[in-house]
C-alpha cells in the first residue's frame, strides 16, 4: 500500500513537470521566431525612407552616389550574382567529383581523412581566408593568371581589362573554396542515400565501377545534388567578410571578370559605419532587406529539395 | 550431364571470417540447384563468389576454383566484369534501377555492351522469358518502380536474361513477395531451366523440394550434402540434412 502511494506521487510529480517543460519548449520557439520578425521589421523601418523614395525601381538603378544622395541597387546585386554564380561554377565540379571520390572510390580510411580535411575548409574563419586571398592570391591573379587568361582567352567578354588583383575573380575563387565544403557534404550525403542494393543490380548486369556510378548514383541523384548546390549558392549569396577584403570594393557594375566591383554584402560592410543621411542608411538597409530575401528564397529552395531527397516517403513536405 | 560451373575447394573470406570453407560442388547444365540452410551459414556469400560479387565486399576474398563452361573464372586475365555479363544474378528484394521505364530496365545491360541493335526483339524475348509480357506490353514507357513487387522481381529476371546468360543466379529470389507472386515466380524457374541453368538459394525447404534437380545443404559455412532434391529430401545420408529437413533447426 505505501509502495503504492509512492510510486503514484512519483509519478504525478513528474506529470506535473511536463507542461512546464512542454511551455518551455513553446516559449523558446516562439522567441527565435519573433527575432526572426523583429530583425525584418527593423530592417524595413530602417529601410523606410529609401523605399518610400525609389520603390521596387530601386533594384534596377545603377547610380550610387552617397554625396549626391542618389542611390540605385542594380551594381552589387549584379556584382552578388556574378561572384556567387562564378563561384559555383568553379565549385561545383571539384565538391560533386570529391563527393563520389568519398563515398564510391575511396576506402573508409581515406574517406574520413579527407572528408574531415575538407570539413575543416568550413572551420577556416571567413577574414582568415579574406587575409590568405589578400596577400596570396590577389598578387598571383595580378601578376600570372589574369595576364595569362587575357592572352588567351580575350575573345571572350569578360576576360579582359586592367590587372588590379582584387576583383570578381579573386573574390569568386575565394568563395568556391569556401562554399566546397558546402556541397561537398551536402552531395555526399545524398549519394550515400542510393541503396547498395540499386549499386548491386548494376554490378550484376556486368556494369564497371564507372558504369555503376553513373548508373546506380548519379542517375537518381540530380534533385539531390541541385539542393546541394542551391545552398551553397545561398551561403556564397551572403558571404562577407572574405568578399569585401577582396571585391574590390568599386560601385559601379562590373564589366569584366577581373573588374573591381561591389556586392550587396561587402556594400553595407563597407559603407554602413560611415553612414549618417537617413536616405543613405535606408538605401543600405533596403539592399539588406533585398539580399536577405534572395538568400530567404535559395535556402528555402534548397532545404525543400534536400529534405525531399533524404526522406522521399516524407510525403512530400 | 556434364557440368556448367563447378566449384573447386572454395573458401570465402570476409576480412578474417572465413564464410565459406573449402566448397567443391558441380552443376550440371540445364538443371536447377537449390542451396538450402540455416541462415547465416554462407549461401548467399558461395553464390556470390560464382559470379565474382563476392570480390566487391571491401576485404573480402576468395580462394579456390570456379569452372564456367571449363574455364576459370577467376583467371587473372579475366575481366570481373565479363564475368557478370555472363552469368546473370537476381536479388532477394526487386532492384529495378528507379527512374528508367520498363523498357530501359530491360535492355540497359545491352546499352553496357554497346550492342544496341535489335534491342525491341531481345526486350520482348526477355521479358516473355521472364513471363512479364502480357502485363507489360501496352506500358514499356512506364517506370519500372510502377510495377508491383512480384513483377518487379520478373522484370529483374527479365533484366538478366536479356544479356543471355547461360547461368542464372538467384539469392532468395522469392522471400519478398506474397504467396501469389511466389508461385508465379516458381513456375517462372521450372520453366527457365529448359534453356538456362539455375542456381537458387532458397530459405525455403518446399520451395527447394518443388523446383529444384538437385539440392546443396549448407551448414556453417560448409556444403555437407549434395544430391538430387529426390533422394535428399527423402533419404538424407548426413544426419545433418536430416535434422534440418525433419526442421529440428535453423
Ligand atoms: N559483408 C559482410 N561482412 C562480414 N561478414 C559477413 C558479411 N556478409 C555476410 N557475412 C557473414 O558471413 C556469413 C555468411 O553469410 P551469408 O552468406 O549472407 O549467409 P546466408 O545467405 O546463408 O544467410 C554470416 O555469418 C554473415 O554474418
Ligand atoms: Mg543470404
Amino acid at each position: 500500500m505505501k509502495a503504492m502511494t509512492e510510486v503514484n506521487s512519483v509519478g504525478s510529480a513528474r506529470k506535473s513537470f511536463d507542461p512546464i517543460f512542454e511551455r518551455g519548449l513553446k516559449f523558446v520557439a516562439i522567441l527565435v521566431m519573433s527575432l526572426l520578425i523583429l530583425i525584418i521589421f527593423f530592417l524595413y523601418q530602417l529601410a523606410a525612407p529609401a523605399i518610400h523614395e525609389y520603390g521596387w525601381g530601386f533594384m534596377f538603378k545603377s547610380d550610387w552616389n552617397p554625396a549626391k544622395l542618389i542611390f540605385g541597387a542594380y551594381p552589387f546585386i549584379h556584382g552578388t550574382l556574378i561572384t556567387s554564380l562564378f563561384a559555383l561554377a568553379l565549385s561545383v565540379p571539384v565538391s560533386i567529383g570529391t563527393a563520389l571520390f568519398l563515398t564510391e572510390i575511396a576506402s573508409r580510411q581515406v574517406a574520413a581523412v579527407i572528408g574531415f580535411l575538407v570539413e575543416l575548409l568550413a572551420a577556416i574563419p571567413s577574414v582568415v581566408y579574406g587575409l590568405w586571398g589578400l596577400t596570396v592570391l590577389a598578387p598571383r591573379v595580378r601578376v600570372t593568371v589574369q595576364p595569362w587568361l587575357s592572352e588567351h582567352l580575350s575573345f571572350i567578354p569578360g576576360f579582359s581589362g586592367m590587372p588590379y588583383g582584387v576583383g570578381v575573380f579573386s573574390a569568386s575563387i575565394v568563395l568556391a573554396i569556401m562554399i566546397t565544403p558546402t556541397i561537398t557534404s551536402i552531395a555526399r550525403e545524398v549519394f550515400r542515400a542510393v541503396p547498395h542494393a540499386q549499386r548491386e543490380a548494376a554490378l550484376a548486369i556486368g556494369a564497371t565501377h564507372s558504369e555503376m556510378i553513373w548508373l546506380s548514383v548519379v542517375r537518381v541523384s540530380w534533385s539531390g545534388v541541385f539542393g546541394a548546390v542551391v545552398l551553397g549558392l545561398g551561403r556564397a549569396l551572403g558571404e562577407t567578410m572574405a568578399v569585401t577584403m577582396l571585391i574590390g570594393n568599386r560601385n559601379e557594375v562590373a564589366n569584366s571578370l577581373f573588374s573591381p566591383a561591389q556586392t550587396m554584402a561587402s556594400l553595407i560592410a563597407n559603407e554602413y559605419p560611415e553612414a549618417t543621411n537617413p536616405l543613405h542608411i535606408g538605401a543600405l538597409a533596403y539592399i539588406g532587406l533585398i539580399l536577405f530575401g534572395i538568400s530567404f528564397i535559395v535556402q528555402g529552395l534548397a532545404r525543400r529539395i534536400v529534405n525531399r531527397v533524404a526522406n522521399p516517403s516524407g510525403g512530400g513536405a | 550431364m556434364k557440368p556448367i560451373v563447378e566449384a573447386k575447394n572454395l573458401n570465402a573470406y570476409f576480412e578474417n571470417f572465413h564464410a565459406v570453407k573449402n566448397v567443391s560442388l558441380a552443376v550440371p547444365e540445364k538443371s536447377l540447384v537449390a542451396l538450402i540452410g540455416p541462415s547465416g551459414c554462407g549461401k548467399s556469400t558461395f553464390l556470390r563468389c560464382l559470379n565474382r560479387m563476392h570480390e566487391e565486399i571491401p576485404k573480402a576474398r576468395v580462394e579456390g576454383e570456379v569452372l564456367l563452361g571449363g574455364s576459370s573464372i577467376y583467371d587473372r586475365k579475366l575481366d570481373p566484369v565479363a564475368v557478370r555479363r555472363s552469368i546473370g544474378m537476381v536479388f532477394q528484394k526487386p532492384n529495378p534501377f528507379p527512374g528508367m521505364s520498363i523498357f530501359e530496365n530491360v535492355v540497359v545491360g545491352l546499352k553496357l555492351t554497346g550492342s544496341r541493335d535489335r534491342m525491341d526483339q531481345v526486350a520482348e524475348e526477355a521479358l516473355k522469358g521472364a513471363a512479364l509480357w502480357e502485363e507489360v506490353k501496352d506500358k514499356l514507357k512506364k517506370p519500372g518502380t510502377s510495377l508491383s513487387g512480384g513483377q518487379q522481381q520478373r522484370l529483374c529476371i527479365a533484366r538478366a536474361l536479356a544479356m543471355k546468360p547461360p547461368v542464372l543466379l538467384m539469392d532468395e529470389p522469392t522471400s519478398a513477395l506474397d504467396p501469389i507472386s511466389t508461385a508465379k515466380v516458381e513456375e517462372l524457374m521450372i520453366s527457365l531451366k529448359k534453356s538456362v541453368t539455375l542456381i537458387v538459394v532458397t530459405h525455403n525447404m518446399q520451395q527447394a523440394a518443388r523446383v529444384s534437380d538437385r539440392t546443396a545443404f549448407f551448414l556453417m559455412g560448409e556444403l555437407v550434402e549434395y544430391d538430387e532434391s529426390s533422394t535428399l529430401f527423402t533419404v538424407p545420408k548426413d544426419a545433418k540434412t536430416e535434422q534440418y529437413i525433419t526442421g529440428r533447426f535453423g
